[in-house]
């Protein structure tokens, strides 16, 4: 079914479709409308609509629902998320699905609630406490708030890990259209869950490890479990074969540099884009391959520079990699992407003059 | 002679953040930010009190549930023609 959907809603309807009939949370702009098609829609399908009274409460919610094996979300935006940090790494160690979405506005603190991807760190590297790692995916328009919600939730049960879908208050507030099927809703068995059932008493979920070799036991097996979900990344490509700058960005801002590789080769500039869609697993791999006849990559972000790390790391120094970033929710044009490509450009026509000697 | 209002606002001060989505996205630009702050430190958005097509624009994008409400406002009746009254209805 086509309609014209808000990014924050189609997530909702996404996570319908995945199967998921528990959603615990707690308003906040820019992602308020995550909970209000929740509480609209869950019900309507016979699940659970649940508006806690924080959102440490919230996601320890997921965390119990999760225990009992229900396809449960929470969603958020930055204050929010800070909160939740801890019951993630505790998800995280008890080896449990869920899905958390967060809709990044401005930050530290209060920040504003306009556009940011300023939350990569925080989703990307962990955020808790401990070692793991959040199953991370990054949607670039309504259509995929839908579709990666629902692959977050596949992954999710599949690792049993949280999965995090990392949107941002652009995507979330708007309107695209959406194409909808009905899907049939692929889950695992989770004869691990704590249902409260004589056949499932003898499961325990718990975090606690005391015995240090236990413990390191333990982590080992997550280790593996995360080596193991390195085969899941995905990226998208635009125009790389020929590539002398390479752009790469993720969510909302991929859309962006999109038009600027067109205004790019509209003039006959060589320029190309590398857009992960896993953050974590990011695509090292697809990246090193992509670079390899660049002379340069530019990484734009709505945030003071946070992805290029992980772009930095997978490059390890075989193409210059540059930065150029905007943040308190300001979102640069095409234009302003494609003028910053051609300073770039001349600036890499100068080197190579100064070092033929011409 | 003003044309007839089609539409009517109301922002709910309490909820408005003052991002100004609303003012940026209304066609006929018939909402401003306010000079004055809310109670919650905003300056929130402001219907001036004419233009508005009732078109919703302004509902759609704004990010906090509840902070605008679009009245569309019914039409006068229109006046029957004269000699054509089946016309007209039909």
């Amino acid at each position: 079914m086509r309609q014209l959907c808000k990014g924050n809603v189609a997530i909702v309807k996404g996570a319908i479709l995945a199967g998921c009939r528990s959603f615990y949370g707690y308003p906040i702009t820019p992602a308020s409308e995550i909970a209000e098609a929740a509480a609209l829609y869950i019900p309507q399908v016979g699940g659970t609509f649940l508006q806690a009274e924080s959102e440490v409460a919230a996601i320890n919610m997921v965390y119990g629902a999760a225990a009992s094996g229900a396809r449960v979300m929470t969603a958020s935006s930055g204050p929010g998320l800070s909160l939740m940090q801890e019951g993630m790494s505790y998800i995280a160690g008890a080896e449990l699905p869920c899905v958390i979405v967060d809709v990044v506005r401005g930050g530290p603190g209060l920040g504003n609630i306009a556009p940011e991807q300023s939350d990569y760190f925080a989703m990307v590297k962990g955020g808790g406490h401990g070692n793991y790692h959040n199953l991370v995916l990054a949607p670039a328009s309504v259509q995929e708030m839908a579709d990666l919600t629902v692959a977050a939730f596949e992954l999710a049960d599949k690792y049993r890990n949280p999965a995090v879908v990392l949107a941002d208050g652009f995507i979330g507030q708007m309107m695209e259209p959406l194409d909808l099927e009905y899907r049939e809703v692929i889950a695992p068995a989770k004869p691990w869950a704590v249902k409260g059932t004589v056949e499932t008493r003898k499961n325990l979920v718990s975090s606690i490890f005391l015995e240090p070799d236990e413990l390191e036991a333990h982590q080992r097996h997550l280790e593996a479990k995360y080596k193991q979900a390195q085969q899941e990344t995905r990226w998208e490509l635009y125009d790389t074969e020929d590539a002398d700058i390479l752009l790469v960005g993720y969510g909302i801002t991929s859309r962006i540099l999109r038009s600027a590789v067109q205004a790019a080769r509209a003039e006959g500039q060589l320029v190309g884009l590398f857009r992960p869609i896993t953050l974590w697993p990011f695509p090292s791999q697809a990246l090193r391959k992509a670079a390899a006849g660049a002379r340069q990559v530019l990484v734009v972000e709505l945030s003071n520079g946070q992805m290029v790390e992980d772009v930095r790391l997978a490059l390890n120094g075989r193409v210059p990699v540059e930065f150029y970033g905007r943040t308190g929710g300001n979102v640069p044009s095409g234009e302003e992407i494609h003028s910053e490509v051609l300073a770039r450009m001349a600036k890499l026509e100068r080197e190579t003059l100064t070092r033929t000697g011409r | 002679m003003a044309a007839q209002a089609r539409g009517d606002i109301a922002v709910n001060v309490d909820e408005c953040k003052g991002c100004g989505l609303c003012v940026e996205s209304c066609p006929p630009k018939g909402l401003e930010l306010s000079p004055d702050l809310s109670a919650y430190g905003v300056h929130p958005a402001h219907y001036k009190g004419e233009g508005c097509t009732g078109c919703g624009i302004c509902f759609y994008c704004c990010p906090e549930p509840g902070a605008i409400t679009v009245y569309r406002l019914a039409p006068p009746p229109k006046p029957a023609a004269q000699g054509d009254g089946h016309a007209a209805t039909l």
